[in-house]
């Protein structure tokens, strides 16, 4: 497969959903992201991001039980698949790699 | 489930609609538990505003998620091999390289194919569609009136002018022009023709275009009284005074008047069609117009704010109708019309020939199509001898997709270059479409006319390259990996067995028989269009100098003034009605031409001078029977001269006599004619023709008067229908200079370039009188090359056509003949090798091909007969029992050379070889 580099956007929801520990679906992953980052962010970009890592095999899905407060349909749970840790574990190293000798507060604008 | 509060039910379905069905549910489930759970906090309404702007958010974002999705899809499927890739337009372009012949003649034929259609979707949308580039263009708008009864338009709107102009709300601005021609005199005292728009001062107003210097014309201009005044375009600012802000205030002579120039408008600026000098439209308001009196006019206005084209039509009709209720009998079949304004100057305004128009664009690219089928017979012969290598490729794993799309791209490389070549001719033929038009229109095409390559003309090259890149490589890729594939792979490294089948066969027939059927009336025609072009001129090159005269209305009159009063002066005033005024007119311009014939004798130079009513290789038709012979009546060409006419050309007068000053005392009707020879010898045999009498031949009960003939001149030249041979048979009439307003003035020159004498003549017009108008002054051989020239460029257009399809009939026989010899090159290897003689070999390959050339030339010869029939012989000029036998011949001649060729090297094949193949 070719190498990947994960997206900001998705890099959020695979952290939101490894903060979460076993709890994601939907709208706790939004929650999250918009609690930590302090962002709006758009329900269905959610959906949109979430159905793009799950076709890349970073996070798997499964269907919980139907209830009536939700019209009869069920959730869909995530949890975070080996891929989708080894890519964000990758994209912490190359931004670390990048940090590397730099001093937040001494970054200037020339 | 019951007490559970649901979603907007309208929202919900939107929602599953638009997002795609593995989310659905999810996201359906978790918008239900939200909004149950805001409609719990905050209430129903703010819960399903909310619900509704995450739907519109939903919808949005997977809409744009999808397009993402479709294009990256794309680039899939050029990976996957679906769509060509670049590699494949590379391998296409190589295989293109190795049969220069395909590629000539399948890339010739597509391109005269491009060509045709997009020249056509280039002319029929600037000429006929095209956008008036105004501000609001498509609101303004033409009135015109039609007579339904007689089935014209009306053009004397005067009176219905003036009331529309004071009743119409629907319209603002409502205007009106005419064009006129006048003579300009400079300071140098040579007059020349300039075209000017008399036209209402609203008329800058619905342009609304400001001028670059000055004013436009105001209301106040139009008042009969007022000063004369005159605005001009850029491009006469600038030639005649190199771009001065000083033009302002400066006088022009146009006519007899002297007009102040009060503004300048700026480039392109040519409003109402092409001009570049504007006077204003005088209308005295006092003065009663009646109805149908006054010139021609166009009338022309702005939608009013709110207004439509229907609403003002509506308008339009009612206040027509209470005029034709209130007017004369006569004028209760005239309908008023509202048109686009671009619509009356090309258009019939006949909403009905819109459509016919429409599809005239799209159909004309549908030849395409045909030509297409041709190049595609060639492009399967050659892919059904890479079956083997398709096989191959199929079985190493290619899907027919991937084959199919190969082929496509290859194809697409020959239509690609093909649809380049055809756009390159376009671009060139529609140079020489707006001069020939510019030409018509008195050198300016209106200003709307913008028929170069357009965005569009380019994009639909490209669609029909790709249509044409579907048919020749789809259709065969379809073909040769279908139920042959699996027949070929049965026997791969064989050469494959697939055959030309029942389709392609028929398509190689119906290749030849439209070529037999084509190229008679197309040779006709283009022998005759050459040898027009070909054709000598008949008189001494670079002696003559000729110009074009036309007396200004009002000739000796003052020019400017009333329009309505103006007219009734003029020679195309109501027929059978000669009125006084133009009884002066012709004598006094019978004065100014012996004036001005007088003063260029005197000249140093001048042989002499002759006018006549056009040049000597032209002239009107008309049909005459002749007193004695069968009475039956015949065309003939009619040329109007004067007494010099003869002498200054050196035609040889070879019975009888030449014009002379007896014969001008004549009245008009009792003058006799002159003809010449070939006249004599198709129309009166042997027989004197000096005294003879002929008539016009007239179809209803009025009967012309007997001309006497005096005189029998040799065939001008120039009139020959055949250097070298007879002449198309002439009748020569007598006019005295200025008899007729207009006509060609040529003088002969000696010890001098003709040019040269151009200004010389202008001065003596323009000193004998100020509003004769001189135009197209130049030398005559010129004028000659120009008539010529026409003819030379339609020869050209036949030439490509007619050698397209004699190309393309002549490669599918070739094609045809490779295909068998190499599908049969194991059975001729296996014959040869047991001793068949090579001349049965041959026969053998060439049956198939002879089988078809026989019966493609068979169906040609019928369809060509049976056209020529229908046209009651018109088509092939009573030439059919010579033409179509020679094409048929020719035809057959030149399909058993294509086969010849492939039929040799089926002779070539090595026994040894196929048998080692096997």
């Amino acid at each position: 497969m070719d190498h990947y580099h994960l997206g900001e956007f998705e890099q959020l929801v695979l952290l939101a959903i490894a903060q979460l520990r076993g709890e994601a679906y939907g709208t706790p992953i939004l929650e999250e992201i918009e609690r930590r980052t302090g962002r709006s962010v758009a329900r269905a970009a959610v959906y949109i991001t979430l159905r793009r890592l799950e076709e890349k095999g970073f996070v798997a899905s499964w269907l919980g039980e139907p209830t009536p407060e939700r019209g009869g349909k069920a959730r869909r749970w995530v949890k975070l698949e080996p891929a989708g840790a080894a890519a964000l574990r990758e994209a912490r190293q190359v931004s670390d790699r990048m940090w590397d000798g730099l001093d937040v507060a001494s970054l200037t604008v020339r | 489930m019951t007490g559970v509060p649901a979603p907007p039910r309208l929202g919900r379905a939107l929602l599953r609609l638009v997002v795609p069905a593995e989310v659905r549910d999810v996201a359906d489930g978790d918008l239900h538990e939200l909004y149950v759970e805001r409609r719990a906090g905050r209430g129903a309404a703010a819960a399903a505003a909310w619900y509704w702007l995450e739907v519109a958010s939903f919808a949005m974002r997977f809409t744009l998620d999808r397009a993402t999705r479709a294009f990256r899809g794309l680039g899939g499927l050029v990976r996957r091999g679906a769509i060509p890739s670049a590699l494949d337009l590379r391998l296409g372009a190589r295989l293109l390289a190795r049969s220069p012949g395909l590629a000539l003649v399948g890339g010739l034929g597509m391109a005269v194919a491009v060509a045709l259609g997009a020249g056509a979707h280039a002319v029929v949308n600037s000429y006929f569609y095209p956008e008036l580039p105004l501000h609001e263009g498509d609101r303004v708008v033409a009135l015109g009136k039609y007579d339904r009864q007689r089935r014209t338009e009306d053009e004397r709107l005067l009176h219905d002018f003036l009331v529309w102009r004071q009743e119409l709300r629907s319209i603002v601005d409502l205007g009106a022009f005419r064009t006129v021609r006048r003579n300009l005199v400079p300071e140098t005292g040579q007059g020349e023709p300039i075209t000017l728009a008399e036209m209402t001062a609203s008329g800058f107003r619905v342009a609304r275009v400001a001028p670059l210097l000055g004013r436009p014309l105001l209301d106040a201009d139009e008042r009969p009284g007022a000063p004369p005044v005159v605005v001009i375009g850029h491009d006469v600012w600038q030639s005649r005074f190199a771009g001065a802000a000083s033009a302002i205030g400066r006088e022009l002579r146009i006519g007899l008047s002297a007009h102040t120039i009060v503004g300048v408008m700026p480039e392109g600026f040519a409003f109402p069609i092409s001009h570049q000098y504007w006077v204003p439209l005088r209308l005295d308001p006092d003065v009663q117009v009646a109805r149908g009196s006054g010139p021609d006019l166009d009338v022309f206005g702005r939608l009013a704010p709110g207004a439509t084209k229907q609403s003002a039509q509506a308008e339009l009709s009612l206040v027509a109708a209470r005029l034709a209720a209130d007017g004369p009998a006569e004028f209760a079949f005239h309908e008023a019309r509202i048109v686009p304004y671009t619509d009356v100057f090309l258009n019939s305004g006949d909403e009905a020939e819109a459509g016919p128009m429409a599809a005239i664009r799209y159909l004309i690219g549908l030849l395409l199509v045909i030509v297409a089928m041709n190049v595609a017979v060639l492009v399967y012969a050659r892919t059904v001898t890479r079956t083997a290598e398709i096989g191959v490729r199929t079985a190493l794993g290619a899907t027919r997709g991937r084959i199919v799309a190969q082929l496509f791209g290859e194809a697409f490389v020959l239509t690609g270059l093909a649809a380049l070549v055809g756009l390159g001719m376009v671009s060139i033929g529609l140079g020489l479409f707006d001069r020939a038009i510019a030409g018509q229109l008195d050198g300016r095409a209106p200003f709307w006319i913008r028929s170069g390559l357009s965005a569009g003309t380019v994009l639909y090259a490209l669609a029909l390259s790709l249509l044409g890149a579907a048919i020749v490589g789809v259709i065969p890729a379809l073909r040769a990996t279908g139920t042959q594939l699996r027949v070929a792979m049965g026997s791969l490294g064989g050469g494959g067995r697939a055959r030309l089948g029942a389709t392609w066969t028929a398509l190689i027939v119906a290749q030849i028989a439209i070529t037999v059927a084509v190229l008679p009336p197309a040779l006709l025609k283009g022998e005759q269009t050459v040898r027009m072009a070909l054709q000598p001129s008949g008189f001494a090159a670079g002696e003559y100098l000729s110009t074009r005269f036309i007396f200004e209305p009002g000739s000796g009159a003052q020019a400017d003034g009333q329009p309505g009063a103006q007219a009734d002066g003029q020679p195309d005033g109501q027929a059978g009605v000669v009125p006084d005024a133009e009884r002066d007119a012709a004598g006094s311009a019978r004065a100014t031409m012996t004036a001005l014939l007088e003063r260029l004798a005197a000249e140093p130079g001048v042989v002499g001078a002759t006018v006549s009513a056009g040049p000597p290789w032209a002239g009107g038709a008309g049909v005459i029977e002749v007193e004695g012979a069968d009475m039956s009546p015949h065309r003939v060409t009619v040329a109007v001269v004067d007494t010099s006419y003869f002498a200054l050309f050196g035609t040889r007068v070879v019975a009888g006599q030449a014009f002379t000053a007896a014969e001008v005392a004549l009245l008009p009707g009792d003058r006799p004619v002159i003809v010449n020879r070939a006249f004599v010898t198709e129309l009166l045999g042997d027989a004197a023709p000096v005294g003879r009498r002929l008539r016009y031949h007239s179809y209803d009960e009025k009967v012309a008067p007997w001309l006497t003939i005096v005189g029998v001149v040799e065939d001008f030249p120039a009139r020959a229908s055949r250097p070298g041979e007879g002449g198309v048979r002439t009748v020569y009439h007598l006019e005295v200079p200025g008899d007729s307003p207009a006509g060609l003035l040529t003088i002969r020159l000696r010890g001098q370039p003709p040019e040269a004498f151009a200004p010389t003549l202008r001065r003596h017009a323009t000193s004998v009188d100020p509003l004769l108008q001189l135009s197209a002054t130049r030398p005559l051989d010129g004028m000659y090359r120009d008539h010529t020239r026409g003819g030379a460029q339609l020869a050209l257009v036949i030439t490509l056509i007619t050698g397209s399809v004699l190309l393309l009939s002549t490669a599918g026989i070739h094609a045809l003949v490779s295909f068998t010899v190499n599908q049969r090159r194991r059975e001729i290897g296996i014959r040869s090798a047991l001793g068949a003689p090579a001349r049965r070999v041959i026969t053998s390959v060439l049956a198939r091909a002879a089988k078809q050339l026989a019966l493609g030339i068979g169906f040609g010869l019928v369809t060509a007969v049976s056209l020529d029939l229908l046209t009651g012989g018109e088509l092939l000029g009573g030439n059919g029992l010579l033409l179509v036998p020679v094409t048929a011949a020719f035809m057959l001649g030149v399909g058993l050379l294509a086969a010849a060729g492939p039929a040799r090297r089926g002779l070539r094949v090595q026994p040894t070889e196929t048998l080692r193949a096997e």
